[in-house]
């Protein structure tokens, strides 16, 4: 297998883009039609992520260190698509067609072998994680919402119970599907730790124009069935440091924190926690109470809720202004480990502050969503 | 007479043309000897011609299975379609059915997202309106009612007639004060209420006539 020939080959071929996704997806719905029903109606985000994905494997393929990891991830990840080890071939085959058929007069008998053997290797490696993964969970877990609440128009907390225990550390998410939308899913963070009887919490704000957060912030109600992937991310708490803890959550980026905030108050000996809670408005607030009881019950966490927009309420007594401005109004943060999540733009601006204030970047810990699929 | 078709032979032009007919006996009636004549040659042509088409067509899919049986990098790839290339065709219809879907879903979050906005929008302006109007409601009825207020008459001949004017004018006040505030909180519902009205009507009629507009998808 000639790494450099097929790096060429996909570097010609990708230029066309779409096109290519596009190609690949139709010629194996003909091929398979049944396979049809794994996706959804719409398929431009799932090309999206094929190209990403083939891009991803292609420019690492002579790097087995990284390919191998993210590969056993795809595979793994599939499981709960209800992907099975029978479409390998058909989606191979469709894979050499639409190379095939882009690469135009360039394609020869070499680089069709190359190609063959590379995709048999990446599926070698898929299939094999997606097996040794069955052994340790089900492809996804049944969960049925228990309580739903609307805490603003378009924000709900709502509870699920699970048909078999989810494992997962305190800042992970899952995807999450509906049956009132199905084939799209979403990841949501877990905003609770791990409890006895297995319950997860979780916080949805509605993205406008967002099917499935359109779904669960306001048609799911207790009954509702959902779906949950297996558990993912990096954003953990690093229990091995010592130092105190600063964290920063925008709106329903608040959720991981909390679940965080939740496994600190089991631990023997807790550090001292100064959490930020910034929303556009006052209304966004929308977990204030529980924080602040926990603020009231544990002397070690602090609570600092700030707004960004012209709070509604002349007798708001919050913090006024930008998160990344109000975290830095609060000290330097140099000793402290820093956990932040919000939307990109606000994770990006508070890590950059945290940066130049001093904090150095191990120290900083932000969910970075780049692999899934 | 005889037919010659009978036990599975087939009629052929020539036995139509050498067919005689034998003369009606003598006092019978018969049938007009040309007419039959020029009938049976009219029958003879056109099985004739018959024959001749079944011919060729036997011909043509004689030449077709032919060319089929030789697969397609057979000698006549002229005018037929080599299957790589049916289905690469295939491919093109599905995908081009798939960009339309994707068009569809792609307009509908679009439309729905301008209407999740436009709530929201709408939802914001209420909200800020109501708590100026709340506002300016207060101040006035405030106003009244100190207005009122000031206006109650000392009554006379009691001993602490000041604490007993005091107390009448602050009865005054809230009396009034209540009467200004409920009637114009009343009515600012009202208002509001037919507001919501109206624009529950609006988009009941826009999404209307956005169904209409949307092509029908089977």
């Amino acid at each position: 297998m000639d790494a450099r020939r097929l790096k060429e080959s996909f570097e010609h071929v990708a230029m066309r883009g779409h096109e290519v996704a596009l190609f690949f997806y139709s010629d194996l719905f003909l091929r398979a039609p049944e396979v049809r029903d794994l996706f959804p109606v719409s398929m431009s985000a799932q090309r999206d992520r094929l190209l990403h994905a083939l891009g991803t494997i292609v420019s690492d393929v002579d790097n087995l260190d990284s390919l191998v990891p993210f590969l056993r991830g795809l595979g793994r990840d599939h499981r709960k698509f209800g992907v099975v080890t029978e479409y390998y071939d058909t989606v191979g085959a469709s894979l050499l067609a639409t190379l095939a058929y882009f690469s135009g007069s360039n394609w020869t008998d070499e680089l069709e072998a190359d190609w063959k053997a590379a995709y048999a290797l990446a599926a070698q490696v898929m299939i094999e994680a997606a097996k040794e993964d069955e052994d340790l969970h089900p492809p996804w877990w049944d969960a049925t919402v228990t309580s739903h609440e609307r805490r603003t128009f378009d924000t709900a907390v709502f509870r699920v119970a699970l048909s078999q225990r989810l494992e997962y550390a305190p800042g992970q998410s899952v995807a999450v599907e509906s049956a009132d939308c199905p084939r799209t899913w979403r990841f949501y963070s877990m905003a609770n730790a791990p409890r006895e009887d297995g319950t997860l919490d979780f916080h949805v704000r509605m993205v406008d124009g967002g099917m499935l957060s359109s779904v669960l912030a306001r048609r799911a109600g207790p009954g509702s069935r959902l779906r949950l992937g297996p558990p993912v991310g990096s954003l953990t708490l690093d229990t091995s440091s010592r130092r105190d803890i600063l964290m920063v959550a925008g709106s329903t980026g608040l959720a991981p924190l909390k679940a965080m905030v939740e496994q600190v108050s089991e631990m023997a000996d807790p550090p001292r926690v100064h959490l930020f809670f910034g929303a556009r408005s006052v209304e966004g607030l929308y977990d204030l109470p529980s924080l602040e009881k926990m603020a009231a019950q544990y002397g070690w966490l602090t609570v600092t809720h700030a707004v960004s927009g012209e709070p509604e309420d002349p007798r708001y007594a919050g913090e006024r202004g930008m998160i990344p401005d109000v975290v830095s109004r609060h000290g330097s943060w140099r000793e402290h480990d820093a956990y932040i999540c919000g939307s990109a733009a606000m994770v990006e601006a508070t890590a950059g502050r945290l940066g130049v204030l001093g904090v150095p970047r191990d120290q900083i810990h932000v969910e970075d969503f780049g692999w899934s699929s | 007479m005889t037919v010659t078709t009978l036990n599975g032979a087939r009629l052929t032009p020539d036995q139509v043309r050498a067919m005689s007919f034998q003369p009606a006996r003598f006092g019978r009636r018969g049938l007009d000897e040309e007419q039959v004549r020029a009938f049976c040659a009219h029958v003879e042509h056109e099985l004739a011609l018959l024959l001749n088409e079944r011919a060729a067509l036997q011909e043509e899919v004689e030449r077709l299975r032919k060319r089929v049986l030789s697969g397609p990098s057979g000698a006549a790839p002229a005018a037929g379609m080599r299957p790589e290339d049916a289905h690469v065709q295939a491919v093109n219809v599905l995908a081009k059915a798939q960009q339309t879907a994707d068009q569809y879903v792609a307009d509908a979050q679009e439309y729905s997202r301008e209407l999740a906005e436009d709530a929201r929008r709408r939802r914001d302006e209420i909200i800020a309106e109501t708590r100026t109007r709340c506002a300016l409601m207060l101040d006035e009825a405030h106003a009244e009612a100190s207005r009122a207020a000031a206006a109650v008459p000392a009554s006379p001949g009691s001993l602490d007639a000041a604490e007993r004017q005091d107390l009448q004018a602050e009865l005054t006040y809230l009396r009034t004060f209540s009467d200004v505030y409920r009637t114009h909180l009343r009515s600012y519902l009202e208002a509001l209420v037919r507001n919501v009205d109206e624009w529950e009507r609006s988009e009941k009629n826009s999404l209307a006539s956005v169904r209409a507009e949307l092509p029908r998808v089977p």
